[in-house]
């Protein structure tokens, strides 16, 4: 079973929520595809460290060859490739990689070659407990290409979570493609309900089963329960905010470990979502 | 010999766009036919690369000097590569006012990006 823990709004606890899901199953593997910003390595020590690079591609134009028709131009939609009077400039940042610049091309005159988008760290955390996290690299401008390699990987594990990138864009799209579960990580601030109606909606499009867990749920307002009621949507659970879980967090320490309250939520979140499926 | 700026609205009265390759509209002045024209600019909402886009667009209508507020590295680039030149407005200033500048050798010369870029 694959199951992706997302937010909408940064900062409401998919971290948190996924890193204590993982130590509280017996056998799982997380992904962190939050790889602009990723963080459940901080709470995650693990062994058998292995360090990958991951690429993409993008084009190198042969000025002799070029014949300045304007074709890749015109057919890039991400500006990456502009002819000029006497050169083609090739801005390897915007490049999504899609090849279309070299098909369109009819003098020959492009070839590709990789460069290095960002790393994945493959780790162990403990038996059957693996973990690896992406880490785009800085000024590149799209983690989608580490996301799908963080994916690939982790393909065929058997109780996979993933811990997604906050937000609606191409990374958590990316991040939530082909599992069975979402986990909603919301907190009941307006922030909070506004950008978790737009995954709400996210969710709906791509036709994804998915809950909500409210955290810090002695905060805000009662809207997000009122909302949740409106939509039908399942309330998987709700965990208070506590300055003591900050303070164990602040220290990179799992909280199911050092709160019983904590662990009871996990337990329930893991028995409402995965049922019978897994072996705690 | 065409002098493009960024403006707000589609006349040379108007006044001159905060920035390049995001402004609403190029005007286009011509020093041969002493006239003006405007374009809508269609790099304005561009996702992405809106510098290189503008200056393509520019540089295929045969401009040679572009004026502007500031400059990312991207339509930098793209400028030399287009062989135009730039040149820096100041602020708040109309489109007709700044051409005048530029003729009275008022407006500095623009050799190194000014901004990142903002996406």
């Amino acid at each position: 079973m694959k199951i992706a823990i997302l937010s909408g709004k940064g900062g409401t606890g998919k971290t948190t929520l996924s890193v204590n899901l993982f130590s509280f199953l017996k056998k799982a593997t997380l992904i962190d595809t939050d790889v602009e910003e990723p963080n459940s390595h901080l709470f995650l020590k693990g062994y058998d460290l292995l360090e990958e690079g991951v690429y993409k591609k993008h084009p190198v134009v042969d000025d002799e060859a070029c014949d300045y028709c304007g074709a890749c131009g015109n057919f890039c939609n991400f500006n990456a490739i502009i002819p000029a009077k006497k050169k083609v400039l090739v801005f390897q940042d915007l490049c999504h990689d899609c090849g279309g610049c070299k098909l369109v091309c009819e003098s020959g005159a492009i070839s590709y070659k990789d460069k290095e988008v960002g790393k994945l760290y493959h780790s162990t955390i403990a038996k059957n407990k693996k973990f690896i996290y992406g880490n785009l690299n800085v000024g590149e401008v799209s983690g989608v290409r580490i996301i799908e390699s963080l994916k690939e990987i982790s393909k065929n594990e058997e109780i996979l979570l993933i811990d997604s990138p906050p937000g609606t864009s191409c990374s958590t799209v990316a991040a939530i493609e082909g599992v069975d579960y979402c986990i909603i990580c919301a907190e009941p601030t307006p922030f909070g309900l506004s950008d978790m109606r737009m995954v709400v909606e996210l969710l709906r499009a791509q036709k994804q089963n998915f809950g909500v867990v409210v955290n810090k749920s002695n905060l805000g307002n009662d809207d997000i329960y009122q909302y949740l009621d409106e939509e039908n949507i399942e309330l998987l659970e709700k965990i208070k905010f506590d300055r003591e879980f900050a303070s164990i967090l602040a220290e990179g320490k799992i909280l199911i470990n050092h709160s019983e309250y904590f662990r009871n939520k996990m337990k329930n979140i893991v028995k409402k979502v995965m049922g019978d499926n897994c072996d705690q | 010999m065409k002098i493009a700026i960024s403006a707000t609205e589609q006349n040379e009265n108007s006044r001159v766009s905060d920035r390049f390759a995001r402004a609403e509209y190029f005007i286009i002045y011509d020093h041969d036919s002493l006239t003006f024209k405007s374009i809508e600019n269609p790099a304005k909402k561009e996702g992405s690369g809106a510098g290189g886009k503008a200056v393509k667009v520019l540089g295929d209508l045969g401009v040679d000097i572009v004026l502007v507020p500031e400059l990312g590295p991207k339509a930098l680039d793209a400028l030399n590569a287009f062989e135009i030149k730039s040149y820096q407005y100041p602020r708040e200033k109309t489109v007709r006012e700044v051409i005048y500048m530029y003729f009275e050798k008022k407006l500095p010369e623009l050799l190194v990006s000014t901004s990142k870029g903002r996406h």
